[in-house]
């Protein structure tokens, strides 16, 4: 276990790292894990149990951060989710990691790029309260989760450069890309029609550019003879019919309960 | 006349003593009257157990926030003596009593006092015990109290009987209690599962309830809304467990809800737990309820009245909402933030905190929703201006995101720079009436069936109405007799 340890954490500090080669540690990794039974809480008394699970949780931390680089979010979920049983439930025994509010402000950061906005406050609610306004790692993430809610998006386009640790810059893509989409339909509702170099603005993007074209075609914006984005076609609501089938089945639902009152 | 000073002077003396002594002669005598009150109690559990009728224990636990004041270390010691044999039990019984007083003196002259010759019957034990717990808590003593509990969980563990399951149920509330108040709740989750099957496979309604109740209060007191969520989930809440209970249930599973965000589903809760809590007792529970729902109403995005903060008993408790009701009211982001960081230690112990954060966004959604209803143009600018934001971009994003949702409805028009409100729709030209109306009939004919199926009928009257044999053979003889008379008559008649 030990020489997995000191392996994995000298291949990963290297500044490329081969992340075949890390893989392939990982997996033996978990292996371990499993082998000394790691899911059962037992108290830390003594100091060998101790240093086993400080090594456990270091090595899922590079775990998370190599699941990340390799963009391979389901295992990013499955490792996020043991390291924060060691968070939480070992928090009275162990001293608390460096690097444990990076990783809970990546977690919440992912949740928002996912639009799990539910799991997202579910997991804001776990944190002590005190944490919330003052870390430099859960502030920005807070921030963004509101220009979110209300719709600033510039901002998150704009925030992307001042992320507090680079390994975030990779879910900010998802967020941005998710914002963008986000835009797009926002437009769609409340302009009639735009010029492209305004689309493109607000989008973020370059006018002309390859990515515009590709989202206009998606969201099937029509070009009208300016060469602006039409969106009044897609305004029209559709006439709505008489409901006959349910004022019917209600009907007949309050006539049988009157019965009843004798 | 030195006899009369003297006697003076006596009398004198008799009148500063006899304070002293009326104070315990009083004593005494409540006392006297607690332990002849519990006596009869004892009286009205055996009672309920030899009948199999559960409404005398109710009855009895009904009592039990006004026994609750006159139980003392004198009253428990009388107690033990009736209610136990001299043995193993009697000895843990004392020695988790609670001390005696100084001057009091042992109560000698208690009416009809026995010595109890057997051991009391189940029931007994545990309320015995209950009342132990609920003055060990009330006196604050915790080691005590702890081993208290423990023994009284031991106690209704190895019972399978019915009649048990009232006190067993209040039992379980105030272990949990004492779990709560020594930071030890983490551990008797799991005993709180395990009584939880048991009670669930045995039918005891009012077991699951208070039990489903402690779990739910255990998982949200370390903020673990996912677990509780899916306890809720995964069990059945008892239909017919009592209201007090209901209120609690509901309670826990508003916050519950609020936290996942389903605001409309937590608001629904939580104004039926209001409801079926107690009218005039339960402040505590009405103000926490009360105040969950004022931010709830935020949330969703209404104001709530004025009417709610001025009730009477909650309105110094709502003096903070009250201001933060206000700030979103006026679509006031810098108001908001200050309430915010004035009032945050009162919110956190309220734990309204986590949500009255996400208020920012419905304090702007305000803002923009009462720009819409005044202007019918105003550009981008203006719109920052008065939202206080950064720039006319930011206002231009936020209109458009609010115009998604449907908070307004209008248009932006880029070229001119500009935003223009729609004019709204006759409503009674959509379902909207139709589906309102169904929702309220729907109700009405709900609460009709519930109130038909609640209606309890005493057990035997119905026979009374109807005649006995006698008097049917009776009435018969006479019918029979007025029969032969008429046709007697017709005869003669004829």
């Amino acid at each position: 276990m030990s020489n997995l340890y000191t392996e994995l954490k000298n291949e990963w500090s290297k500044h490329a790292p081969n992340l075949a080669h890390c893989s392939h540690l990982l997996d033996g990794f978990k292996l371990e894990l499993v082998r000394s039974n790691f899911g059962t809480i037992q108290v830390a008394s003594s100091s060998k149990q101790k240093d086993q699970l400080i090594k456990s949780r270091e090595m899922l931390e590079i775990a998370v951060e190599h699941s990340i680089t390799i963009r391979d979010y389901a295992a990013f979920e499955r490792y996020m989710a043991q390291l924060n049983t060691y968070y939480y439930d070992y928090d009275k025994y162990l001293e608390s990691s460096k690097h444990m509010h990076k990783f809970m402000g990546l977690n919440l950061l992912y949740m928002l790029a996912t639009n799990r906005i539910a799991d997202f406050h579910i997991e804001l609610e776990r944190l002590p309260s005190a944490l919330l306004l003052h870390d430099n790692f859960i502030n920005p993430v807070l921030a963004l989760e509101n220009y979110y809610m209300e719709g600033r998006y510039n901002k998150i386009l704009q925030a992307k450069k001042s992320m507090p640790s680079e390994i975030y810059s990779n879910f900010m893509d998802m967020l941005v890309n998710t914002a963008r989409e986000e835009i797009a339909s926002c437009m769609e509702k409340s302009y009639l029609k735009m010029a492209p170099k305004q689309a493109a603005q607000r989008l973020g993007l370059r006018p002309g550019s390859k990515e515009l074209l590709d989202l206009a075609t998606r969201r099937r914006w029509d070009l009208d003879d300016e060469g602006n984005f039409d969106y009044a076609a897609l305004h029209t609501r559709p006439l709505e019919k008489v409901p006959a089938k349910d004022i019917a089945t209600h009907n007949l639902t309050y006539a049988q309960e009157l019965e009843k009152i004798v | 006349m030195t006899n009369a000073t003297d006697i003076g002077a006596h009398d004198v003396e008799m009148e500063v003593d006899p304070t002293a002594e009326t104070l315990a002669d009083e004593k005494k005598n409540q006392d006297v009257a607690a332990v002849q009150e519990i006596r009869e109690q004892i009286r009205q559990i055996e009672k309920g157990v030899a009948s199999k009728e559960s409404r005398f224990i109710l009855r009895v636990l009904r009592n039990l926030p006004n026994t609750r004041r006159k139980l003392n270390g004198v009253v428990f010691r009388n107690l033990a003596q009736s209610i136990y044999p001299v043995g193993a039990d009697r000895e843990a019984a004392v020695a988790l009593m609670p001390a005696v007083e100084k001057d009091a003196t042992e109560l000698p002259d208690v009416p009809k006092k026995q010595v109890a010759s057997k051991a009391p019957i189940a029931e007994v034990d545990a309320y015995f015990y209950l009342l132990l717990l609920v003055k060990l808590i009330d006196a604050s003593d915790l080691k005590r109290a702890g081993t208290c509990a423990d023994a009284l969980m031991a106690k209704i563990s190895i019972q399978n009987r019915r009649t048990l399951d009232l006190i067993g149920a209040k039992s379980y509330f105030y272990f949990s209690r004492v779990a709560e108040l020594k930071n030890s709740l983490e551990g008797i989750r799991a005993f709180l599962h395990a009584r939880l099957r048991t009670a669930t496979l045995r039918n005891d309604f009012e077991g699951q309830a208070v039990l489903i109740n402690c779990l739910l209060r255990n998982y949200l007191h370390y903020a673990l809304y996912d677990q509780a969520d899916k306890l809720v989930k995964k069990s059945v809440y008892p239909e017919s467990a009592s209201n007090n209970e209901w209120a609690r249930f509901l309670y826990y599973l508003g916050r519950i809800k609020a936290a996942k965000l389903e605001y409309s589903d937590a608001h629904k809760h939580l104004v039926q737990a209001l409801r079926k809590s107690p009218q005039h007792a339960a402040i505590g529970f009405r103000q926490t309820v009360q105040k969950l729902i004022i931010v709830v109403e935020l949330l969703l995005g209404n104001i709530p009245e004025r009417v709610v903060f001025r009730q009477a008993g909650l309105r110094q408790s709502l003096g903070a909402y009250f201001q933060l009701t206000q700030a979103v009211r006026l679509g006031n982001l810098k108001r908001f933030g200050d309430v915010v960081s004035q009032y945050g230690p009162k919110f956190q112990l309220d734990h309204t905190f986590t949500l009255i954060i996400r208020l920012r966004h419905n304090v702007i959604k305000t803002a923009i929703r009462s720009i819409g209803l005044s202007y019918s143009r105003i550009s981008p600018q203006d719109i920052a201006k008065r939202l206080m934001l950064d720039s006319a971009e930011d206002a231009e994003f936020i209109v458009s995101k609010a115009i998604r949702d449907g908070v307004i409805e209008a248009t932006l028009d880029p070229a001119q720079n500009y935003m223009r409100s729609k004019e709204s729709t006759d409503i009674y030209s959509t379902r909207e009436p139709q589906l309102a109306f169904h929702e309220r009939i729907s109700f009405c004919l709900n609460l009709h069936n519930q109130s038909v199926k609640a209606m309890r009928y005493p057990p035997k009257s119905y026979g009374k109405d109807l005649e006995s044999a006698e008097e049917r053979r009776e009435r018969e003889q006479q019918d029979l007799e007025l029969a032969k008379e008429m046709a007697e008559d017709d005869e003669d008649g004829f």
